[in-house]
């Protein structure tokens, strides 16, 4: 189980490759950028489950709400990290 | 315990310094417990080219990549839809690149401890 | 825990440095033991000439605060500062230069590696 990390929206091609070679156990964070993926139901562009940051969402002008993946605080994120052995990032 | 690690360069050896730092920063990890290994997506692919020149613009060349590989040995792994794409036809020997399609991206991140985009 | 945060890209320019700030002050008051490695044009980071307008935040006074109130650990890639004309009078205090070594170490000894380069 890896953790992904995403910093990049869907137009950069690392990002989509990052997202598109994640494993059903992985779990991916959205951060920076990245958290654009989060407009869109993310069963459409991967299999793991994803997070994003809520305070690069919200500072890009979006309402919580509009989250498709559950938003995390950085005590949470850290969480996220402390749970996940591998890393591609 | 040994320790896998995959470090990946995008952006093209000429008019970036991610693939020279990509080989520089693995040659660096021999003096630890790590097995480190390259691999070079989209542009990147262009390293591997006989052909790729730096110093043709006056930039870093990869020259010293070539002999630190003899040396070391690190593995190096390109994607062949990547060489089609930018047209790669003659490889430069002392890479020695093993090559990778698209489809088995997934397996192969996944068998590294750390994967390290640069 | 052990964990490494590294980062290649410079501050101000891009929110890689706050990125990793934001995850480092998290950790620590965790009660994780955390290092910033700054590798390529982040070592820009420690500089503590910067002089950011008033409405901006100052990325070498964070990281120094945090190094001397929380027990962050900052290591900077030497021949990284020497590229970019950064020598050691004009770091923040208790930054330490390194390397490769240092960082290939805190790869091994890292319970977690996070790379915020792509």
């Amino acid at each position: 189980m890896a953790l992904i990390l995403v910093k990049y929206g869907p137009s950069h091609p690392v990002a989509k490759l990052k997202l598109e070679t994640a494993k059903e156990e992985d779990r991916v964070l959205l951060i920076q950028n990245g958290v654009y993926w989060a407009l869109e139901d993310p069963s459409k562009y991967t299999k793991a489950r994803v997070y994003a940051t809520k305070g690069d969402f919200v500072a890009r002008g979006y309402g919580e709400e509009e989250s498709k993946v559950p938003l995390l605080d950085y005590p949470e994120v850290v969480d996220l990290i402390v749970e996940n052995e591998k890393f591609i990032g | 315990m040994e320790k896998k690690v995959l470090f990946v360069a995008y952006q093209s050896p000429v008019g970036s310094v991610w693939p020279n730092e990509v080989f520089r920063t693995a040659f660096g990890m021999y003096g630890e417990d790590i097995e480190p290994a390259v691999l070079f997506l989209d542009e990147a692919c262009v390293t591997v080219s006989k052909n790729t020149k730096p110093e043709l613009l006056g930039l870093f060349p990869l020259t010293t990549c070539h002999r630190l590989i003899k040396r070391y040995g690190t593995p190096v792994y390109v994607v062949k839809e990547d060489l089609e794409r930018y047209n790669v036809k003659e490889m430069e020997e002392i890479f020695n690149p093993q090559i990778l399609s698209r489809v088995e991206l997934s397996d192969f991140l996944h068998q590294f401890d750390l994967v390290i985009f640069m | 825990m052990k964990i490494t945060i590294q980062v290649m890209v410079p501050p101000y320019s891009y929110e890689d440095l706050d990125t990793a700030i934001k995850i480092a002050e998290a950790a620590l008051d965790k009660g994780h033991e955390v290092t910033i490695f700054l590798f390529s044009d982040s070592v820009l980071a420690v500089n503590k000439l910067v002089k950011p307008v008033k409405a901006d935040r100052n990325i070498p006074e964070k990281l120094s605060q945090l190094i001397k109130e929380k027990g962050l650990r900052v290591e900077i890639c030497g021949i990284c500062m020497d590229y970019r004309g950064v020598n050691t009078d004009m770091i923040i205090e208790g930054s330490n230069p390194s390397g490769l070594p240092e960082l290939a170490e805190l790869i091994y000894t890292s319970d977690r590696f996070i790379n915020l380069m792509a």
